[in-house]
C-alpha cells in the first residue's frame, strides 16, 4: 500500500504504517461550513458540539473547520447562535 | 477586542483538559451522537481509563480493524451477556495489582436494558467499583435498528414496523436509569449531549464515586440513521427531549434522587416527535399514550426527588 494516490491517510482497510488509523472522512461531505469571521463572536459552541471536534481555534477570535475530517453533518451551523455559518454544497468548491 | 471575545467562551471548554484520544477521521455517520459522547468522555475523565464494551455500533471504533487502532485508550472487547462481569473481573484485578485507573464498561442500550441486564444489576448489587455507561439510541442500531426495551411507544423500527396489523411498537419503553437507581449504588444519573456541561459535571461525579462502589450513567444519544431525522438535528432533539420532559436530567446518589434540570412549562412531546421521522405516522390518541406515558414516568421521578425535600413536585403539561 506504498502508492495510495486516492487519500492523504491510510483508510482502515489498508496495513497503515501510522501508529493510528486514521480515514479522510472529509470525502463523504455533501455541504461545506463556510465561517463568517465577523459574526463570529467567539462562544465555541461549534466546537463542543461538533461529534468529530474538528473546529479550531484561530488566532483566538473565531473557529474554523478542519476540511480534511469534517462530515459536513451541519450541527456547527445549526447551533450557532448568532448564525455565523453557512452550509454550501460541495459542488460550488469544485475547480 | 481578543480578551473581550474570551469572555464569551463557553464554559464547557473548562471541562476539556485531556488530550482527544481519537484519530480525526473515525467510521461513525456524519452527524452521530456517539461520537461526540465518545470523544468528549476522555476529554474530561483523562486517558487512563480502561473501556471494555460488546458489539454495538461503537465496537468498530473502539476495536479497531485489522491490526490497527482508531485511538489509544485501552479497550476490551467482551460478549452482550457479560459485559459487566467482565468489567468487573477487570476493576478486581486493578484494585489487586494496585493500578490505579478507571474502568468504564461502555455499552449500548440493547446491553444494558436486554441481553446485559442481569449481570449488570448483578455488579450493581455487588457494588463494584467501575463506571458503567449505557448510550441510549432506542435500539439495536448497529444489527439494522431492531426494537429495544427502551425503545419508546409508536417507535417504527425494523421488528416493529409500520403494517396493519401493528403501527410501531405497542408497548411501553422501560426506565432503565431510575431501575439502576433503585439498586442504590453510589451514583446514578441521566444526561443528554444538549446539556454538555451536566454531563462533564456527571462524568467527574462518577469517577468520584467510583471510588465508593459502582456508578451508572445512562446518556441519550440520538441516532440519525435509525430514526430518520437530518444530521444537523442531533443536538436540538436532545434539546427537545430535555424540555418535553420525554428525557428528564437527575441524579441519584445512594437512590436519593434529585433533579439536575427541571423545566418550567414543558412543551407538549408532539415538539419532539415531530422532528423524527420514526414517530412520523402518529396519530393523536398515541401521541396522547406517549404523552402520558411521559407524565407518568416525570411525575413519579419528581413525587421521588421530593422525599428528599430539595425539589418541587412537578406539574404535568395537562394543567
Amino acid at each position: 500500500m506504498s502508492s495510495n494516490k486516492y487519500f492523504k491517510h491510510e483508510g482502515p482497510w489498508s496495513d497503515a504504517s501510522d501508529p493510528l488509523m486514521c480515514s479522510d472522512t472529509g470525502d463523504w461531505r455533501t455541504k461545506r461550513p463556510i465561517v463568517d469571521k465577523d459574526k463570529c463572536i467567539f462562544c465555541g459552541f461549534c466546537a463542543i458540539y461538533c461529534p468529530i471536534q474538528v473546529m479550531e481555534m484561530v488566532e483566538e477570535s473565531y473557529f474554523s473547520p478542519n476540511l480534511g475530517f469534517c462530515k459536513g453533518c451541519g450541527i456547527c451551523a445549526k447551533e450557532c447562535p448568532k448564525n455565523a455559518i453557512s452550509m454550501m454544497p460541495e459542488g460550488d468548491f469544485k475547480k | 477586542m481578543t480578551d473581550k471575545k474570551k469572555e464569551n467562551l463557553t464554559k464547557v471548554m473548562d471541562y476539556l483538559k485531556h488530550k482527544d484520544p481519537f484519530s480525526k477521521g473515525v467510521a461513525f455517520c456524519p452527524g452521530c451522537g456517539l461520537e461526540l459522547l465518545l470523544r468528549f468522555i476522555p476529554q474530561v475523565i483523562g486517558n487512563d481509563i480502561v473501556i471494555t464494551g460488546t458489539p454495538s455500533c461503537s465496537a468498530p471504533v473502539l476495536l479497531g480493524q485489522n491490526n490497527q487502532s482508531w485511538h489509544t485508550l485501552s479497550y476490551f472487547g467482551t460478549l452482550m451477556t457479560g459485559a459487566a462481569a467482565n468489567a468487573t473481573g477487570l476493576a478486581r484485578y486493578y484494585r489487586k495489582a494496585g493500578i490505579e485507573n478507571t474502568v468504564v464498561c461502555f455499552n449500548g442500550d440493547g446491553t444494558a436494558a436486554d441481553i446485559g441486564f442481569g449481570n449488570l444489576s448483578g455488579a450493581a448489587e455487588r457494588n463494584e467499583p467501575f463506571i458503567y455507561i449505557c448510550y441510549d439510541n432506542e435500539g439495536y442500531m448497529n444489527t439494522g435498528i431492531q426494537k429495544s426495551g427502551t425503545t419508546p411507544y409508536g417507535a417504527t423500527t425494523t421488528t416493529t414496523p409500520l403494517g396493519s396489523a401493528h403501527k410501531g411498537k405497542n408497548l411501553r419503553r422501560m426506565n432503565l436509569a431510575l431501575k439502576m437507581a433503585m439498586h442504590k449504588i453510589p451514583y446514578a444519573a441521566t444526561a443528554t449531549l444538549s446539556d454538555l456541561d451536566d454531563l462533564a459535571k456527571k462524568l467527574l461525579k462518577a469517577k468520584e464515586a467510583k471510588k465508593r462502589g459502582f456508578a451508572f450513567l445512562h446518556v441519550f444519544t440520538p441516532c440519525t440513521t435509525g430514526w430518520g431525522y437530518a444530521p444537523e438535528n442531533t443536538i436540538e432533539v436532545c434539546r427537545r427531549a430535555v424540555k418535553t420532559n420525554y428525557f428528564p436530567l437527575w441524579e441519584a446518589v445512594n437512590g436519593k434522587i434529585r433533579m439536575t434540570k427541571t423545566v418550567k412549562k414543558p412543551k407538549p412531546v408532539s415538539t419532539y416527535t415531530e422532528l423524527i421521522k420514526k414517530f412520523a405516522h402518529m396519530s393523536e390518541e398515541d401521541l396522547q399514550i406517549l404523552q402520558d406515558d411521559v407524565d407518568y414516568e416525570y411525575c413519579m421521578l419528581g413525587g421521588l426527588s421530593l422525599l428528599e425535600g430539595e425539589c418541587q413536585l412537578p406539574v404535568s403539561s395537562e394543567d
